[in-house]
């Protein structure tokens, strides 16, 4: 349509204007419906994510490269800490060597009854049965060892677990997460005995412990001696809260690659002796004689 | 009856008008509004730098300023209004704020431009700054308004004085892109 210049002119001025007053109109829109325009905002930014991602990963790397450079430059730094620490540790180590001797003397001029050290074998982990409902591993071991049911296992931080099965070439061990695995502890600092039991989840729980000596984060537990087979003082790991009032225990050995087990035989290392003051069983098919003291007299009765 | 065409700038063998010359002009010309698309896709990427949130606005505005003021035939109204509707897409603040001040921007620039493409820089940048500190303080209004309550005015001052401090700068690369990409074409 053809338009004279003047009318084309007057309408070029009118555009300016109009477009104020649309944004003017955009203004009100936007604060009207608010939900239009996040939806129209977050639509571009996720068709924007991926090149927003682009834009992220080479500042990743910057900041990589950085943090890599900065701990380079602080190397020398870090030496100098690790060889104080080194002295202060060689240090211990003396100490504790001294403190070893002394024990030794002491235990010696004390007529100290010394543990009986344990017999034990290693074994090559072979597979690890853990299922959905149970934590086991299966050890291969030589026929003419003496793997028993009921021996301890451990790692080289702690302990793994007992063996339950032993067959002619293998044993299986169950892990201490096993969901059927309940040992008794001791917490080192708060010196509280309590129950570690397992769940199948890589910590196992504590429970039964003491309610007026919470566990506290952070301390050893360790294996305590109130069942035979399993010595007190064998390192389990430590404990750790998931959230308040849920103590579990996060395992010292590496229970998720076992590698390699050794298996100690503790069995007959505290066996009771027979209590002298306790009074006998009656032999079969005879009734039982109190002392003298304690028989009722017949003619009597029990209140005459 | 013969009609009139004015002289050509550069006198010469001119190429003939055929699709790429037709391509390469519409590639010339579109610069400017290519720039200030890219510049706001740009600074709305997470790049972390400081002060990147207000160096969107002062960018955005210096080159709808200076376009419109010496090419308004390459940054039109309409033009305008289609980027600050993207500025508004891609920034958070209330919608059409932005855009309204990108449009006031162009019309101050196209109102005066016979007067502002002939003075010193130095008098143009004096505008440029009394046009970013009416125009702030018109998004500052704006947006305690649409929040019904005052907002901190001191990003806003810190958005003016970086979109003031930039403009040198901004110029330069203006003066630069002008000379070389949009008049190096030959107008025939």
């Amino acid at each position: 349509m053809p338009v004279s210049i003047q009318f084309r002119q007057a309408l070029g001025k009118l555009v300016l204007p109009a477009l104020i007053l649309v944004a003017f109109g955009v203004i009100l829109l936007g604060k009207a419906d608010r939900t239009l325009v996040e939806k129209l905002r977050m639509q571009t930014a996720d068709l924007l994510a991926p090149a927003y991602r682009m834009v992220e990963w080479p500042q990743e790397k910057l900041r990589w490269l950085s943090g890599n450079l900065q701990d380079i430059r602080n190397l020398e730094a870090e030496n100098i800490r690790l060889r104080a620490e080194n002295t202060s540790l060689r240090h211990w180590y003396d100490v504790a060597a001294a403190l070893a001797d002394e024990n030794a003397t002491l235990k010696a001029n004390l007529h100290w009854i010394p543990d009986n050290a344990p017999t034990f074998v290693s074994g090559r982990v072979v597979r690890d049965t853990s299922g959905l409902y149970a934590r086991a591993v299966l050890l291969a071991i030589n026929p003419d060892t003496s793997v028993h049911k009921g021996g301890i296992a451990l790692d080289g931080a702690g302990l793994v677990g007992r063996v339950t099965e032993v067959g002619r070439r293998s044993a299986r061990v169950l892990l201490i997460t096993d969901s059927s695995s309940r040992l008794p502890v001791t917490l080192e600092a708060s010196h509280a005995a309590a129950i570690m039991a397992g769940d199948n989840s890589p910590m196992p729980r504590i429970i039964f412990y003491p309610q007026d000596n919470l566990p506290v984060e952070g301390e050893r537990v360790v294996t305590n001696g109130e069942i035979e087979s399993l010595p007190a003082g064998l390192p389990v790991g430590h404990v750790h809260y998931l959230r308040p009032g849920m103590p579990v225990v996060v395992p010292a050995a590496a229970l998720d690659h076992i590698d390699i087990v050794r298996i100690f035989d503790y069995e007959d290392s505290v066996a009771p002796p027979d209590a002298p003051g306790r009074v006998p069983l009656p032999p079969v098919g005879r009734t039982m004689v109190l002392p003298s003291q304690f028989q009722i007299n017949q003619d009597k009765g029990l209140h005459g | 009856m013969k009609t009139f065409s004015p002289p050509p700038i550069r006198p010469g063998i001119h190429p003939r008008a055929g699709l790429g010359n037709r391509i390469d002009h519409g590639m010339r010309n579109s610069v400017p509004c290519l720039v200030v698309f890219f510049v706001t896709l740009v600074l709305s990427a997470p790049l972390n730098l400081p002060g990147q949130v207000e160096l969107m606005p002062a960018i955005i505005m210096a080159m709808v300023f200076l376009w419109s003021v010496f090419a308004p035939a390459l940054m039109p109204s309409v033009a305008v209004f289609v980027l600050g509707i993207w500025a508004d897409i891609l920034s958070f603040g209330p919608a059409g704020v932005m855009l309204l001040m990108m449009l006031i921007v162009h019309g101050v620039a196209l109102s005066g431009r016979y007067t502002l493409a002939r003075v010193n820089f130095f008098v143009l940048w004096l505008v440029f700054a009394m046009v970013m500190v009416g125009v702030t303080a018109l998004q500052w209004v704006l947006c305690s308004a649409l929040a019904l309550h005052v907002v901190e005015f001191l990003p806003f001052v810190f958005e003016t004085v970086l979109s003031v401090g930039s403009f040198p700068v901004l110029y330069a690369g203006f003066a630069w892109t002008y000379r070389f990409v949009i008049n190096n074409a030959d107008h025939s």
